[in-house]
């Protein structure tokens, strides 16, 4: 009896710190995330030039890459209730900020789903982020690359 | 205790924070102090972290003074401590009602509950083959997690059918039952853990302590309003049923709790053999009468209610056992030997692993070990290997350890406990702002 009372307090202070280890090392991985989170919102704020705090972000949890979509209004006001734009963000680290690989726009007070989601630029476009274009205007030239790594930001609805 | 919770409560009320879901305004009234500002992550986590060190020291001292009185007396056990019973009781009671009075916390859950309701009752929808998505003009539908918009209900149907009277209350009605709800079952919950512990010989005030004062208690099971507090409370009351050998209604209950969440049949194997044991193949017959009769009486009841799919809770289990969450112990591990999450062959593993844990405690409960013990600790077992953990679902076996003798298990589930608050920080050590 005392054996048995021996063993499965051994196991169980074992899995304690298995579990114990395991949940530190989890802590400090996400610390690690943080900080590329607050490279995105850096970089979010330094891309539109508005020093908003209520942003949403979005992080790649199914692809497991490191790609994040950072959404805010596009002018002052209650979150939600506006416009909002929305950056997908990738790449390492540089000087506290990250990549713009594209984006889109939200309508106001509609959930982000790509029904839902227009003005779509950069990779947003490639990875159906987005629903499909209409068919093209033939008067309306593209004013910015949809494949270049920092895409120009179009404009909003209105 | 208390600081830290009316700080939480008061700043939740304010809203626009990512620990309060989107919800109706049902705790306006409080904004009217000017007290609160909008919970931040920081915030909630130095309260979290305040209350739990506090938590920690209470029980201490309780369970020294116990002990104390323990030894004094020739290790028989004490009722009492010199702990004043009215300060503990005044102290859990005042912790409830707070919580109880601010806004839903931490946890969209309570929305799910209440779709499910109005989809039976407002809209004709059965919620056994159909997610909240099918009620998409319903006002609570922008209320619902994203994530279970299309998800079916997974609880028992003796839930969803005592949710059905809450649906013609609107949204704020039906958020304010829900509260109620959970604050009736936790009281129960906490009287029925007060009365075994007594029963048992052990410290009433200590035990009502270790539950009721629980931070993850108060904060993440009544703070959301969560349907596991209607489990715990049938669970305690099939063990004080069994402890005073009534069987009938020890078997009822705990199939009524098994009604509500599947997960309450984890007592089911254990209070069995306990009696197998002690009374042989007559001695199982009262409880046998029980589980038989409730279970005849929710199946014809679900079959009504909602036809086949009602009655399969095992279909929805599988579901929800595929679910993984990043708070998840297998998911830290999983991360901790290099690999992205978990796995299907993961998932088989644990199954194997909890199934040798529930043999190896069989045995035990067939060789005299306490048998309200080995249900806490398979309890314990599922939230540890469960790849889909959340913070209320640590506070199943914890009733049931506050009112045995063998104190390893309460300390396994503060340990693990201890460790889900530990994996909350990172807000705190690296602020995303």
């Amino acid at each position: 009896m005392k054996e048995a009372r021996l063993i499965e307090a051994t196991l169980l202070i074992l899995l304690v710190i298995l579990l114990a280890v395991a949940s530190v090392h989890d802590v400090a991985r996400q610390v690690g995330v943080n900080h590329r989170l607050v490279a995105d919102l850096r970089t979010w704020r330094q891309r539109t030039g508005h020093a908003y705090h209520e942003l949403t972000i979005e992080q790649d949890i199914k692809g497991h890459s490191t790609r994040e979509t950072v959404c805010g209004n596009t002018s002052p006001g209650s979150p939600d209730k506006l416009t909002q734009l929305c950056l997908t963000i990738g790449g390492p680290v540089r000087n506290g900020r990250r990549t713009v690989l594209g984006g889109y726009y939200l309508p106001p007070e509609l959930l982000d789903v790509r029904a839902n989601r227009y003005g779509c630029f950069g990779s947003a476009l490639s990875s159906e982020l987005c629903p499909p274009a209409p068919a093209p205007a033939p008067a309306a030239p593209s004013t910015h690359s949809p494949t270049s790594a920092n895409p120009r930001l179009p404009g909003g609805r209105g | 205790m208390l600081a830290a919770l009316v700080e939480i409560v008061l700043d939740g009320a304010v809203g626009h924070s990512p620990l309060i879901p989107k919800s109706p305004d049902i705790s306006a009234w409080l904004r009217g102090t000017g007290i609160g500002e909008r919970l931040g992550y920081r915030v909630f986590l130095i309260a979290l972290i305040a209350f739990s060190g506090a938590y920690a020291g209470i029980l201490a001292l309780v369970g020294r003074a116990a002990k104390g009185r323990g030894s004094a007396d020739g290790g028989q056990g004490s009722a009492t401590t010199h702990i004043p019973v009215r300060w503990a009781i005044g102290l859990v009671g005042a912790l409830q009602v707070i919580v109880f009075l601010g806004p839903i916390l931490i946890s969209t859950d309570v929305f799910s509950y209440i779709a499910y309701a109005r989809m039976g009752v407002v809209h004709g929808v059965n919620p056994y083959t159909h997610g909240p998505r099918a009620i998409l003009g319903d006002p609570v539908y922008r209320y619902v997690g994203n994530d279970w918009k299309h998800v079916a209900t997974a609880y028992g149907p003796l839930y969803t059918l005592l949710s059905y009277p809450l649906a013609p209350l609107g949204v704020v009605g039906a958020v304010w039952g829900m509260k109620l709800y959970a604050l009736l079952t936790g009281a129960g919950t906490l009287l029925l853990t007060w009365r075994g512990a007594a029963r048992r010989g052990l410290d009433p005030v200590f035990a009502l302590l270790a539950v009721g004062a629980n931070p993850l208690w108060v904060i993440y099971g009544l703070g959301g309003a969560h349907n596991d507090l209607i489990m715990t409370f049938l669970m305690m009351g099939a063990v004080s049923f069994a402890l005073v050998e009534r069987d009938i209604e020890a078997g009822a209950t705990v199939m009524a709790g098994t009604l509500v969440k599947a997960t309450a049949a984890a007592l089911l194997p254990f209070m069995v053999l306990a009696r197998l044991r002690m009374g042989g193949v007559g001695g199982v017959r009262g409880l046998a009468l029980g589980i038989v009769g409730a279970l005849a009486l929710a199946t014809l009841a679900a079959l009504a209610a909602f036809g086949v799919h009602g009655i399969d809770i095992v279909a929805a289990l599988n579901r929800d056992a595929a679910f993984v969450s990043t708070d998840s112990f297998p998911t830290e591990v999983a991360h901790l030997f290099g690999k992205p999450g978990v796995f299907p062959v993961d998932h088989a593993l644990l199954k194997l692993g909890l199934g040798m844990v529930v043999v190896y405690l069989l045995a035990c409960t067939w060789r005299g070990y306490d048998w309200v013990a080995a249900s806490g600790w398979t309890l314990l077992a599922i939230t540890v290997t469960s790849s889909w953990l959340l913070a209320w679902y640590t506070l199943w076996p914890l009733p049931l350890a506050a009112i045995v003798r063998d104190r390893r298990l309460l300390c396994a589930i503060l340990a693990v406990q201890v460790l889900f608050v530990v994996h909350q920080i990172s807000p705190l050590l690296a602020p995303v702002t």
